[in-house]
């Protein structure tokens, strides 16, 4: 891939955008009038989180793609390297989620359906990684590694709608058909902050590709030294 | 075709998957009955749409297993391999052999669940509860085909099924089990059904398209 910008940069980006976020969060964005209060604010974290798991996912998806097309061994790590940081992203999802729904709801978990469809979204990407744990040859692993990443990519909005299903959610829904339903203040902070997480998850791919890379020559490297 | 009668085949010569099947389901019953008894005269008519479902996934869990292990074990899918035929049609064939052996457990399972634990008739919604049963059949089926034939080709074998088969079954679990029990408590009409059986055929149709597009690859070379 070309070197567009480099990857201190991104970083440095990501960093500003977020800590911009976080500023205006609490300083520019009005208190949430309803009972949650200042406890609110974690939205702005959350919520940009939440966003940027299901991109790294969909980034794995589209690399599983572009792997079976082309058996190109770049498409694997690029799988392996996204759907690892979104798994990291998914955890963060919940456990700000639930330190959001113990000051919010009064109660650490609750089987709602967002919570609930990162839950699974979890165990999927955890058996992910079982399943690449259990397949030594590197293609065949790398093969269905993305046939799994598409089927689980695929089931993610599908969990997502069948929760609903389950009355009584508690989860406020804030970005509806009819619009996003936050004051102008709010969405700005909100926005910067998903850019910032965002180009954290950008930054992240980066570096950890080239690790993996590193990490593929020196094993050939090895293999050819005969070690 | 020719996959699905000698799978068929075989097994009406062996019997033994549909004896293990008839009797894991009837103790499973048994189980279920002390595991959630836990009043006298209780009544668990609201239960019993999940003890039914989770019946046929764990059961479906063991079948695939089996499905896949006997082809393995005796290097029979080299051979189906070998055939000229797409490999497409490999995973139809075995897609539909497992939905008949599902469908034989339901038979089985079923009635006895319903004897035992439902308190009110439903026969007047015995056409959508088919329908819904059918359909949630076609999901479990084509994408546990489809995960049962990655998982036997990796080292931990039938370890790894469970792991990546539950989480994406979820979806047609919740929908099944809540149109099942809606029927079973309650006595729905197809309108209150609607909603569930859209889903349930929405993830039929897009399972069966994945599975078409990725089962090459899963199968392996």
């Amino acid at each position: 891939m070309k070197q567009l910008v480099s990857a201190p940069v991104l970083f440095v980006g990501a960093g500003i955008f977020l800590v911009t976020g976080l500023l205006l969060a609490f300083l520019y964005a009005p208190i949430d009038a309803s009972t949650m209060g200042y406890s609110q604010k974690i939205f702005f974290y959350h919520a940009p989180i939440a966003e940027t798991a299901l991109v790294a996912f969909g980034v794995a998806f589209v690399a599983a793609i572009l792997y079976l097309r082309s058996q190109d061994p770049r498409w694997d790590r690029l799988g392996v390297v996204s759907v690892r940081l979104g798994l990291v992203f998914s955890l963060l999802v919940m456990a700000t989620g639930m330190i959001w729904g113990k000051a919010a709801w009064g109660t650490w978990w609750d089987w709602e359906p967002r919570l609930t469809t990162f839950l699974l979204v979890c165990f999927l990407y955890v058996a992910y990684f079982v399943l690449r744990s259990v397949v030594e040859e590197e293609q065949r692993r790398a093969t269905f590694a993305a046939v799994f990443s598409i089927i689980a990519f695929i089931d993610v909005p599908i969990t997502f709608f069948a929760t609903r299903f389950l009355p009584a959610g508690m989860h406020p829904t804030v970005i509806t058909m009819g619009g996003t339903g936050m004051p102008g203040s709010m969405f700005v902070s909100f926005f910067i902050s998903m850019i910032g997480m965002t180009l954290l998850l950008v930054a992240l791919i980066r570096r950890d590709l080239a690790v993996e890379e590193l990490k593929d020559r020196v094993a050939d490297l090895k293999n050819s030294i005969g070690g | 075709m020719a996959i699905l009668r000698k799978d068929l085949i075989r097994e009406l010569r062996t019997r033994e998957m549909i004896i293990s099947m008839i009797l894991f389901v009837l103790l499973a019953m048994v189980i279920f009955h002390y595991a959630f008894s836990v009043k006298e005269d209780a009544d668990l008519t609201y239960f019993t749409g999940g003890m039914l479902w989770v019946t046929f996934i764990f059961a479906m869990l063991l079948g695939l297993n089996r499905s896949f292990a006997q082809e393995k074990d005796e290097r029979c899918l080299d051979g189906l391999l070998l055939c000229p035929v797409d490999r497409v049609t490999i995973f139809l064939a075995k897609t539909a052999g497992n939905l008949v052996f599902l469908l034989i457990i339901q038979v089985v399972a079923v009635p006895v669940f319903t004897l035992f634990f439902v308190s009110r008739s439903y026969v007047g919604d015995l056409v959508p509860f088919l329908i819904v049963m059918l359909l949630a059949d076609v999901g479990i089926c084509a994408l546990g085909t489809l995960l049962a034939t990655i998982s036997m080709n990796t080292r931990s074998r039938d370890l790894l099924l469970p792991i990546i088969f539950l989480p994406l079954i979820v979806p047609v679990l919740i929908a099944a089990t809540g149109a099942t029990t809606l029927i079973f408590a309650e006595g729905a009409g197809f309108g209150d059904l609607l909603a569930r059986v859209l889903f349930l055929l929405g993830f039929d149709a897009v399972f069966l398209v994945a599975a078409y597009g990725t089962y090459d690859f899963a199968i392996g070379e």
